[in-house]
């Protein structure tokens, strides 16, 4: 079902490395592997014995989780479909990590991204400790 | 219901208004008004003024429902932590305005009972509702929770230094710059070679000046490739070590 808002009905995941901080942030906590997560279906437990379980959009580092296409199930095992769902960090409590995800690849990968990003600013203005070897 | 009377639009930073929006708190209809996702806070009122304001920070979720078998209408749904219409019920008598700061305040104590407010924001436009919800994700994300000791706050506004970060944890393969004393200390033993390989390359490059009569090259890289072949045994004694010194 197309809705005729501006945004399609399935965004593509989106990279969210909005602002320096949040880089630092994400990067210095477990936060990293969740944002790893864009694209996977997968089950957030929210702090008030609800769940949501749906197609992660994006998670920025402050846990702010954006899901999609989500069945949430509230306090009384009552289920619920929902088109966007965006949980606030504080609120939630577990978010599952599915079976096939490879959990050190995936901080790895998103470590490198934000590593990427971080240099690509300083390309040209980077300096390496050796010149490159001319062969 | 919290009454806000003279309740004025927000003039400033509102990231989305949505008119003929139907507002239903915990099942009761409020009637249509208006829903302001503003930056500061969620607004919504109706024409004459009356109606309630939220703080994003006790926002505790938000979502799109089109799930008629659900809930009869297309519409936003935010779920609150703690009660809204309780409190202002028995507080309708006194000032109004108090409730607002006593909704936030709340949060401690109701977010461990789990006591929440349904609020559902059904406005006549349904295609509407990804702009609303996605208005007020940018909104929320403007208010990070401040009792979360995760965020590392000593960053905050600060280029996080890849550079000194990396002299301290030793990460030799994250491309940095050291200075002479740092660096010395930070090399590999491959490194060590190498900067040694070429300390005695410029060395040589520097005697070669005076050995070659009547030639004074400025380039050291051509000197370099001059000197493998000349006799550098003395210089290079470390590196040509297993070959035979001899041209």
């Amino acid at each position: 079902m197309e809705s005729e808002g501006a945004e399609s009905s399935v965004p593509a995941p989106v990279e969210v490395f909005s602002s320096i901080r949040e880089r630092t942030i994400a990067e210095n906590s477990m936060v990293v592997l969740l944002q790893g997560l864009q694209g996977e279906v997968t089950t957030v437990d929210l702090r008030n014995e609800s769940t949501a379980r749906g197609r992660v959009i994006s998670v920025d580092a402050f846990m702010n989780i954006r899901l999609a296409d989500v069945l949430y199930r509230d306090r009384r095992d009552q289920l619920t479909r929902l088109q966007d769902l965006f949980v606030t960090g504080r609120n939630v409590r577990y978010v599952h990590i599915p079976d096939h995800v490879d959990i050190m690849k995936t901080i790895q990968n998103q470590l490198s991204k934000i590593h990427r990003v971080r240099n690509f600013a300083s390309e040209g203005g980077g300096r390496k400790e050796f010149p490159k070897k001319t062969k | 219901m919290v009454l806000l009377k003279n309740l004025q639009p927000p003039t400033e930073g509102v990231r989305h208004e949505q008119a003929e929006t139907t507002a239903v708190m915990d099942g009761q209809r409020l009637g249509c008004g208006t829903l302001y996702v503003a930056e500061t806070r969620l607004l919504w009122f109706d024409g004459s003024g009356l109606g309630f304001s939220l703080e994003y920070p006790t926002i505790g979720l938000h979502a799109i429902s089109r799930d008629v078998s659900a809930y009869p209408q297309e519409h936003l749904y935010v779920m609150v932590n703690g009660k809204l219409s309780d409190e202002n019920e028995a507080e309708m008598a006194e000032k109004a305005a108090d409730d607002e700061d006593e909704d936030g305040s709340d949060d401690g104590e109701d977010d461990d009972e789990g006591t929440i407010t349904e609020i559902r924001f059904v406005p006549s436009d349904k295609a509407s509702l990804e702009s609303m919800f996605s208005a007020m994700c940018e909104c929320q994300a403007l208010h990070p929770d401040p009792e979360d000791d995760d965020s590392d706050n000593d960053f905050e506004g600060e280029e996080y230094d890849v550079e000194e970060a990396a002299a301290e944890h030793g990460h030799s393969d994250i491309p940095s710059f050291y200075t002479c004393d740092e660096g010395l200390s930070a090399l590999t033993q491959e490194g060590q070679a190498t900067l040694e390989r070429l300390e005695g390359m410029l060395a040589q490059s520097v005697a070669q000046q005076y050995h070659m009569a009547g030639v004074r090259t400025e380039e050291t890289k051509a000197d370099f490739e001059d000197g493998m072949e000349v006799d550098a045994a003395a210089m290079e004694a470390g590196q040509f070590e297993d070959a035979d010194v001899e041209h």
